[in-house]
């Protein structure tokens, strides 16, 4: 557990050093407030930038928070995810390429626990970024369009934080398998293309762990599929550990293509 | 629409975490050593894009080595 402390103090230091722990919180916090103001001041927006007649008439549907709510989600898994896959693509890759590696692997490091200090700092990055993104979210749309259930809004940030979890895993575990560039691809693969995918053609099934932020979404609104709920929950947790084992044995093995 | 009739309190915070951003980029920019490509492209793309510039300037720009 040392070894954990250690290596944990350095990818903090690491990510002080490059405003990660700074910008990434920005950014998050910027598209949670920015959706419900849009969403809320569109007519005048509209009215204000583009020369729409003043005789035309707008029908714009009544949003309910929770729809805002799941349209933030969606900037979330979109722009959240991109940031996540190229930010974090070289955790591990990267230290292999600039010696940093070299550096660690001489000495008698545990790689479990180097592998547990990525996972650590980049849950507190993302999954603290996110939820303090949607707490401002939630706090504008309170304002703006009415109250959220506090129960269901901390059920639906627990099921998205899972989401997160796994999201966090598939990237260490493809930085530790390939090279930089081939990892960020992977990662943007399975995180945003696949879940496009399951969005189009995932009426046949219910049970994926990318269906897990629309779970979270029915639990905001109220009307939970609980079955198939507990069993995405269920598969995700299983792959992320299994993909956590996966990145220590990968990082072990692929030490030899350190450059030194 | 005048200036009264804007909800500052509500957009607020919008400019100054856009402006935060912006900062932090730029005294990252005048930090760093080097970028990929020239200082000031990225200097240019930081202060005019504002949202996406500073997110693409710390993705794509910072050499992380």
């Amino acid at each position: 557990m040392n070894n954990f402390s250690i290596l944990f103090r350095k990818e903090w230091r690491e990510n002080v050093r490059n405003f990660k722990i700074l910008w990434i919180p920005l950014v998050f916090i910027l598209f949670g407030i920015s959706e419900p103001l849009t969403y809320y001041y569109l007519p005048q927006i509209l009215n204000a930038v583009g020369n729409v007649p003043s005789d035309m008439v707008f029908q714009l549907p009544e949003y309910t928070p929770d729809q805002i709510i799941m349209s933030t989600i969606g900037q979330y898994q979109f722009i959240g995810m991109l940031i996540v896959a190229f930010g974090f693509a070289g955790i591990i890759a990267r230290e292999r390429k600039n010696g940093t590696a070299t550096m660690l692997y001489v000495r008698p490091i545990s790689y479990t626990g180097y592998v547990f200090s990525k996972l650590a700092i980049m849950g507190i990055l993302i999954i603290g970024s996110a939820c303090i993104g949607l707490l401002a979210n939630v706090y504008y749309t309170n304002v703006l369009y009415g109250a959220v259930d506090a129960v269901a809004f901390i059920g639906f940030l627990g099921t998205y934080s899972i989401w997160l979890l796994f999201a966090i895993c598939v990237v260490i575990c493809s930085s530790a398998a390939f090279s930089t560039g081939i990892a960020s691809v992977v990662s943007i693969l399975l995180l945003v293309v696949v879940q496009l995918v399951d969005s189009l053609l995932g009426t046949y099934w219910t049970i994926s762990p990318w269906k897990l932020p629309m779970y979270a979404g029915q639990i905001l609104n109220g009307n939970l599929d609980k079955t198939p709920f507990f069993w995405s929950l269920t598969v995700t947790v299983v792959v992320v550990v299994l993909l956590v084992v996966l990145a220590v044995y990968l990082a072990k093995r692929n030490v030899s293509k350190a450059k030194i | 629409m005048d200036l009264n009739s804007i909800p500052w309190m509500l957009i607020l915070p919008v400019l100054i975490i856009q402006l935060l951003l912006i900062i932090v980029a730029v005294i990252d920019l005048y930090r760093v050593k080097y970028t990929n490509g020239p200082k000031w492209m990225w200097a240019l793309i930081i202060i005019c894009f504002s949202i996406i510039g500073p997110v693409i300037y710390f993705i794509v720009g910072r050499r992380n080595e």
